[in-house]
């Protein structure tokens, strides 16, 4: 059975922003990851499947239920907004209790070993805590009744990266016990490390579903040169390589696919000075829209 | 229950609040009734004062010299705070979550909007119970610590029952505003600006009979002090039509708030 099912889902909200025509199918047991940048949809789309914004048209379900519908499906959901607003005049343990309330089973254990993990203390008013303290706070209470599907939306802005690291074996952890992961990121690097799969989405629209092995086996690199002689354009206009850019004895591009095919190139150019990066998201994104073009 | 309860404990400190103002109201208010009760020249006044300045000062054709009379005067002021509270309340228990962002967090657990609004009109109905009763106790207290004639506690009762369905409808208006209106800040202004116009039909209503037709627009009309005082009771069609509306404005309210895309 599909967890996250999204048929043709659109949401139109003024002009430009929203999403269209999203179709998607999440799995059980699978981590799904959602990335694209600031203002791509991936709210709007994860709001819509969960019935907290009306789709224009088209249909989103979670086990395969339709949240406005049947809001109780949402027993079974843990879900983190991108930005994280509590009911100020709560201490963190009484918004977790409350939090807890809503699903009918005793989750003071669970909040506990959370709060633990997360290095999060309960007994501080929620109005006190800093930006990634309130977002620890979401984080434990999308995950203390044992959810089986963790929606997170930008989970890790305003994490540091050692929390960043608990929070990814947090989740892990969930996963292992059965849990279904979907979260958002506008970071390719967090999504290459924990996901089975990955959508892309730009401008309200999925341009690119694939498989993390797949997204892997065409590694990405930007690759910056500087040769001791002026370098030939052609030299490096190979299949793979995109976003060519040659100026005098310096040159970069993006290369996606085998790396020795690359280096062997490389090795026949004498260089002066080389640097081998992970692309940005938007540089990938550029490298998509070029090739439908 | 959940959200009921936390609505109440939200709620609490605004409610003790409003309660303490409306005993010193009831307390302060009664502490007139002698130099309006002590006769001779005071009386006198009462009755040389035109008619349209009795109205505007809310005492009307009422003998504001005995005990019952002069009650009435001072309910005009409690009934207008009972409603100043309930409208707020009404469309601030509505609107608080989209307002401070709480909205997401609320709707994404697993409840329906109808449930949400049910605790919230349940809560705030709680509180339009407790501040009425407030409002019953100290006037009992305080009326019969100064009167000296008949006792008027019967009366006082049914001040409070037709002051209660006032509260029940401006609490409904209120959770309707908010429940309708999009902008989760402008709710509260749009609550208070029909309170204060539905006020200010009841003043004009007083002025002349020509104008009565108004009356329907006022919630402050809909029970007749006059009636009251000379131990006529409320009427029980008015009664009646004035719960059916409060319940169509609760149904509306729902209706609205499940539609209506909420402001996360």
């Amino acid at each position: 059975m599909s967890v996250i099912e999204m048929n043709h889902l659109t949401k139109q909200y003024g002009k430009s922003r929203g999403i269209k025509n999203i179709n998607l199918s999440v799995e059980e047991g699978e981590i799904f990851g959602f990335i694209g940048p600031n203002g791509a949809g991936k709210s709007t789309a994860i709001r819509t499947l969960l019935g907290l914004i009306y789709p224009t048209s088209g249909s989103a379900a979670i086990f395969g239920r339709n949240c406005t519908e049947h809001p109780e499906i949402r027993k079974e959901l843990g879900y983190l907004p991108s930005e994280v607003f509590y009911y100020d005049n709560m201490k963190v343990i009484d918004l977790l209790k409350y939090s807890a309330s809503f699903y009918k089973k005793d989750c003071t254990k669970r909040i506990r070993e959370l709060a633990e993990i997360m290095d999060l203390d309960l007994k501080k008013k929620i109005d006190d805590l800093s930006f990634g303290n309130k977002k620890k706070v979401g984080i434990v209470q999308g995950l203390l009744h044992e959810p089986k599907l963790i929606i997170l939306d930008e989970p890790t802005s305003g994490l540091d990266p050692l929390m960043q690291q608990k929070f990814f074996d947090l989740l892990r952890e969930e996963n292992r016990k059965g849990a279904t992961v979907f979260f958002s990121s506008h970071i390719l690097s967090e999504v290459q490390k924990m996901c089975s799969r990955v959508a892309f989405i730009k401008e309200g629209e999925i341009i690119k579903l694939e498989k993390m092995s797949t997204l892997q086996e065409n590694n990405y690199k930007r690759i910056n040169i500087e040769g001791v002689s002026t370098i030939s354009k052609e030299a490096f206009d190979i299949s793979g390589v995109s976003r060519l850019e040659v100026n005098g004895t310096a040159a970069s591009f993006i290369f996606k696919g085998n790396i020795n095919t690359i280096m062997q190139r490389l090795s026949e150019t004498e260089l002066r000075n080389i640097s081998i990066e992970e692309p940005d998201l938007e540089e990938i994104f550029m490298h998509y829209y070029v090739k439908e073009d | 229950m959940n959200m009921f309860w936390r609505e109440l404990t939200a709620g609490r400190k605004a409610l003790i609040i409003w309660s303490i103002c409306m005993l010193l109201l009831v307390v302060s208010g009664m502490g007139k009734y002698t130099a309006y009760s002590s006769g001779g020249a005071g009386s006198d006044i009462f009755n040389q004062m035109p008619s349209s300045v009795k109205a505007l000062l809310g005492i009307g054709t009422l003998d504001v010299t005995v005990m019952s009379g002069f009650y009435a005067m001072l309910f005009l002021y409690i009934e207008l705070t009972a409603a100043i509270h309930a409208v707020l309340l009404g469309s601030s228990i509505i609107a608080k979550e989209e307002k401070e962002k709480t909205a997401e967090f609320l709707i994404a657990k697993p409840v329906s909007r109808s449930a949400i609004v049910t605790s919230k009109l349940l809560a705030a109905l709680a509180q339009i119970v407790v501040l009425n009763l407030v409002t019953l106790i100290s006037s009992i207290l305080m009326v019969s610590a100064y009167n000296e004639g008949k006792d008027i506690s019967g009366e006082i009762i049914l001040f409070l029952i037709s002051m209660f369905i006032v509260q029940l409808l401006f609490l409904t208006l209120g959770a309707l505003l908010a429940a309708g209106i999009s902008n989760p800040k402008s709710s509260g202004a749009a609550a208070a600006g029909i309170l204060v116009g539905s006020f200010v039909i009841s003043k004009i209503t007083d002025l002349s009979d020509q104008l009565a037709v108004l009356k329907v627009l006022s919630p402050f009309k809909y029970f007749s002090y006059n009636r009251i005082v000379e131990g006529d009771g409320l009427n029980a069609f008015i009664l009646l039509l004035s719960v059916l509306l409060a319940a169509g404005m609760a149904a509306s309210a729902y209706f609205w708030y499940g539609k209506r895309e909420l402001k996360l």
